[in-house]
């Protein structure tokens, strides 16, 4: 028999009582209550609908259809409304069919016909629903489905009355419980929102992990539960990442109808409620009521009504909406991209400027130039600037030498900086000549400054991006640095002052860049000491990256390839302009502190001249007042101007629910995200302060959130315990917090170069969660014992083996391994590697005949061989981001540095003073019991 | 004489505070989005050399006067900002100001109460001096 709920005349509610097990009947109107069953039920239990649909007729055409989620968003105490008598009320959350009726559709026959289909149940949804996917439907029947009233009584009932199904909290011990690589690949944990909290079936109405990570997936609902907590609060956003193959573009809305909360301007998103008749949404930020655009239900492109629910922004949680001139500050600019190239005697020699020349050449078909508006500009500098005037039209180009670096100033008011597409020739014809130009230039000295300044001065009106290309240290005119390059400082706590800006210089024009949307990108490429972490000050700023690449030669192929590669791809990148970024979020909460690539330009507004892609920000997050809505939404809005010269709004909407349960909140946590925070956190922390201390203070993190859980979720409470619990989600964090310990930015060690520890604190605070966590854990594999089906073509691509952990234990001497943290691939080759593998893999006799260093791996006519370039190109391709992993071959007896340097990356083994995973375990254990024994 | 030395000092001291009213006032509009970074980095900067060349200045009359107590009272802010001119962390940095907003206020707030009390201190200074010359 079905559920009494739904036997009921109108006006009465049924409720389990759970004393008496049965059902208490209530007449709602007057508050009677009775066990039997009200009369006049049976009756009508034949012809009134099932459960869940408004009667069409009963009401007439009143349209009411935002009553269920009213009823959600409020609990099911509320006395439900007579007029929804027979919805299943009192079971927590009414179900209202009806609610999903379109106002748009003028028809009242339309209507009528769609309410007949939710009645047929959810075996027959197609026809108005037809565009969701049918399965997604079934498992999802608490959001829309009208599946039979049981089955739903059943699962409301688990869920409890505030309609929210529990986490559920597994502790592991660490200490029994070696980590295992593979769960860093599994998703963060699932978003568990209050039903009918979305307001559309669709999969993609919550934001993606590679758009939007929160530390934690249910945020709590008072800042004291998230400090007895001790977990970090913080959003980890890359809000404009790069599309896999196979990706749908982001949704475009062209209608240019935005519809915008009044007071918190926040945009419309899946979460909003519609009330009124559907004529005013309440934010689900602010809780302001709005008026709905009047064309919000109009199809402008068919002209006719229009279906709001099939609307982009109210299905998708990642959307791009075309901006009209009200976002505008000026009309959409053109992209402008300055080259700035090094033509001094190091840089020539390396054949630096012969590989980016070539690189430039080849690509400039690939740099985005869909309108050809696309502007471009060739500055080559040593100690002088070399302009370069290319007459619109023609195919000659001229030289203007400019040696008066102290008043930078343009030799020429036009033609310096071009069309790409009208001086297509002379530019093609320039690129080939600049290498030969500067071949016999022995001018030693870069005067980087100055010809920063010039790019500048160039772009100023418009905007745009510099590359810069520099083999030096910066040594004259404006922004000239010093060498303070000190071996004694390394490892001391002075070390800290090497990685700060040197010169005031390179701030204060990242100021004036931003201020004229100006974003600069570093490509470094010196063997001596550059400087990298005054001059990764510009790209910081300006929202550019620092790429470095230390003693290049372009002599070396793989030198050559991985520049070319990089570069070729920085500049083929679509972009972003003129960017702003922002990010709202629910009442209560507060963007407290910004980590990235930008510039701050108020308190929540985040500049960005030009946004790269695959680019990651991290924001902590405050608790300002206690939370009292059941889940909460976190919005990024992105105004830009795409590259192809259109203004565009891109919203990431995330919806997550809220907590006051301490359980709930840890097995919510994400550790991806929490490392990818405290990433951040340390860089910043290292450069106020010292490194350090920064060590200590992600330490200490660590020590404080495991001394929380214990004494909070487990039963030894406050006393010591033989175990180190954690949860189960959690428990890769302890050995990700130590791979970011032993990290090159972070490591403690004497002899780490400065500009190696600049670059790698860049990435640190750059990378998308995807790069970094191989960068902080790195992949390792083991390649002569590798499954038959690994380095084969599968279903997904190339199937890796299966990763192991960091250990030098699974080092065998007969073996071959991969070890690579998405930045360097080292290939291993054990002392005791058979002929016939060296032969199969390097076409070489012997094991002493192997020579290790930089190599590129030949495809050879046997499948191993196959097989492992096959792992090695996936390893290259699979990851976001621009970058072109170098490969070593590592002989076990090889060179020390080199061998060091592949065993550092075995982050779970003892090196030097850094301990090993069980002794960083069991130091953890006893601060974790110390801590707690002290209270 | 040393009375009219305090009526100066009040009336400087009287200006300084005005002046840390003003950075009070600046900070407050840079938070609530009235100003952006760049500007009020720009503008405020302009000020901060002043403001301790002003204070040190008072101090060098006092000690010329040899006014030892109202020295005293002065020395610890002439160090913390000596302090600040060394390190050179006395200027304002824009892309820094969001971060070190919070510890920029407690500051100005405390150099308020600092010049306030500062200002009574002489105040009394300046009536005793007075009145001890009216009856000398």
């Amino acid at each position: 028999m079905a559920s009494p709920a739904e036997q009921l005349p109108p006006g009465w509610a049924a409720e389990w009582d759970a004393t008496h097990q049965r059902y208490l009947f209530i007449e709602t109107t007057t508050g009677h209550t009775q066990w039997e069953p009200p009369a006049a039920g049976s009756a009508e239990t034949e012809n009134a609908p099932p459960a869940g649909v408004t009667p069409a007729g009963g009401h007439g055409k009143r349209r009411q259809y935002a009553a269920g989620q009213t009823q959600a968003y409020y609990g099911g105490e509320a006395a439900p409304d007579p007029a929804y008598g027979q919805a299943s009320a009192g079971l927590g959350v009414q179900q209202q069919g009806g609610q999903l009726f379109t106002p748009g559709l003028a028809a009242e026959g339309q209507f009528a016909n769609q309410q007949q289909i939710a009645q047929q149940g959810g075996g027959t949804q197609g026809g108005y629903y037809g565009q969701g996917e049918p399965e997604y439907l079934n498992q999802q029947p608490q959001q829309y489905g009208q599946p039979p009233v049981d089955a739903l009584a059943n699962q409301f009932g688990q869920m409890g009355v505030g309609g929210q199904k529990q986490f559920s909290l597994y502790t592991t011990n660490l200490l029994t419980l070696p980590p295992d690589p593979r769960d860093l690949a599994q998703p963060p944990p699932e978003i568990r929102l209050p039903p009918n909290a979305c307001i559309s079936p669709s999969p993609t109405a919550n934001a993606d992990p590679s758009y939007f990570r929160s530390t934690l997936n249910a945020i709590p609902t008072t800042s004291s539960l998230l400090s007895k907590s001790k977990m970090p609060l913080a959003l980890v956003i890359t809000p404009y990442r790069s599309l896999n193959e196979g990706e749908e573009p982001v949704p475009l809305v062209t209608d240019t109808v935005i519809a915008r909360c009044r007071r918190c301007r926040s945009y419309i998103n899946p979460y909003v409620q519609f009330i009124d008749g559907g004529s005013r949404w309440r934010c689900c930020l602010c809780s302001m009521t709005n008026e709905v655009p009047q064309l919000f239900d109009w199809d402008q492109v068919r002209n006719q009504p229009g279906d709001r629910w099939q609307r982009l922004e109210m299905n998708h949680s990642c959307v791009e909406y075309v901006a009209p001139t009200e976002y505008m500050v000026r009309p959409p600019q053109p992209a402008v991209y300055i080259f700035l190239i090094d033509v001094s005697h190091a840089a020539v020699q390396s054949g630096m400027v012969a590989t980016a020349t070539r690189t430039i050449l080849e690509n400039l078909e690939r740099i985005p130039d869909e309108g050809e508006r696309t502007k471009i500009s060739i500055i080559c500098y040593d100690t002088s600037l070399y302009f370069f005037s290319m007459p619109p039209g023609s195919t000659d180009s001229s030289m203007l030498v400019v040696s008066d670096i102290d008043d930078v100033f343009l030799p020429k008011p036009t033609d310096l900086l071009v069309n790409l597409a009208e001086a297509r020739g002379a530019l093609e014809v320039l690129l080939g000549r600049i290498g030969e130009m500067f071949q016999e230039n022995t001018i030693i000295g870069s005067a980087l400054g100055p010809a920063l300044q010039a790019g500048f001065k160039l772009m100023t009106p418009i905007g745009g991006k510099i590359i810069v290309l520099s083999s030096s240290l910066p040594s004259h005119g404006a922004g000239a640095l010093k060498n303070r390059e000190d071996n004694k400082l390394l490892g001391t706590a002075k070390e800290s002052g090497l990685l700060q800006a040197a010169s005031p210089f390179y701030k204060t024009f990242a100021i004036e860049c931003s201020r004229t949307q100006v974003s600069v990108d570093m490509f470094l490429f010196s063997s001596a000491y550059q400087d990298v972490a005054t001059l990764a000050c510009l790209p910081h700023y300006t929202s550019g990256q620092t790429y470095y690449y230390p003693a290049f030669n372009a002599a070396r192929s793989e030198d050559a390839l991985k520049f070319a590669h990089e570069f070729g791809e920085v500049i083929a990148q679509p972009i972003m302009l003129e960017a702003v970024i922002r990010v709202r979020a629910s009442r209560g909460l507060r963007m407290a502190s910004f980590h990235g690539n930008f510039f701050v330009r108020s308190t929540d507004l985040l500049a960005m001249p030009a946004v790269p892609q695959d680019q990651s920000y991290a924001i902590e997050v405050q608790i300002e007042e206690a939370i009292t809505i059941p889940f909460v939404v976190f919005q990024t809005a992105v105004l830009h101007t795409t590259c192809y010269g259109e203004r565009r709004i891109r919203v990431i909407t995330a919806a997550l629910p809220t907590t006051s349960n301490l359980s709930e909140l840890y097995s919510s946590a994400d550790q991806i995200a929490i490392t990818t925070f405290f990433a951040n956190k340390a860089v910043e922390r290292s450069l106020t302060h010292k490194l350090e201390d920064s060590r200590d203070f992600i330490l200490q993190k660590l020590v404080d959130i495991i001394s929380a859980y214990k004494a909070s979720m487990t039963s030894s409470g406050a006393g010591a315990s033989a175990q180190l619990a954690i949860s189960e989600n959690m428990k890769m964090l302890p050995v990700l917090i130590l791979g970011l310990l032993k990290n090159v930015g972070i490591r403690q060690s004497a002899q780490i170069p400065p500009d190696i520890r600049a670059y790698s604190q860049a990435l640190l605070t750059t990378l998308p969660s995807q790069l970094l966590i191989p960068y902080i854990y790195p992949t390792f594999y083991s390649l002569h014992n590798m499954p038959p089906e690994a380095g084969t073509i599968g279903e997904h691509g190339v199937i890796l083996p299966p990763p192991l952990p960091l250990t030098s234990e699974r080092l065998e001497r007969h073996g071959l391994f991969l070890i690579e943290d998405g930045q360097t691939i080292f290939l291993w080759v054990g002392r005791d590697a058979v002929p016939q593998l060296i032969q199969d893999v390097f076409e070489l006799p012997s094991y002493d005949a192997l020579r290790g260093g930089k190599a590129t791996l030949n495809l050879l006519e046997n499948q191993f061989s196959q097989r492992i370039n096959a792992i090695v190109q996936k390893i290259r391709e699979m990851r976001r981001g621009v970058y072109y992993p170098h490969l070593y071959i590592v002989k076990e007896d090889g060179e020390p540095p080199l061998r060091l340097w592949a065993l550092s990356m075995l982050i779970q083994d003892r090196a030097d003073v850094l301990p090993s995973y069980q002794q960083f375990l069991s130091s953890l254990k006893d601060k974790v019991n110390g801590a707690s024994g002290g209270y | 004489m040393g009375g009219w030395v305090f009526l100066f000092a009040v009336l400087y001291a009287a200006a300084l505070l005005f002046g840390m009213v003003f950075f009070v006032i600046m900070y407050s509009d840079l938070e609530s989005d009235y100003i952006n970074p760049i500007d009020f980095c720009n503008k405020l900067n302009q000020f901060v050399i002043p403001e301790y060349g002003a204070h040190a200045f008072l101090a060098l009359i006092f000690l010329l006067r040899g006014e030892w107590t109202a020295l005293l009272w002065n020395l610890p802010l002439i160090a913390w900002n000596a302090n600040k001119l060394i390190n050179k962390t006395h200027m304002y940095d824009a892309t820094e100001i969001f971060r070190t907003l919070p510890q920029h206020q407690k500051e100005a707030y405390f150099k308020i109460g600092f010049y306030l009390l500062s200002f009574f201190y002489y105040l009394y200074r300046m009536i005793v001096a007075f009145i001890a010359e009216a009856d000398a």
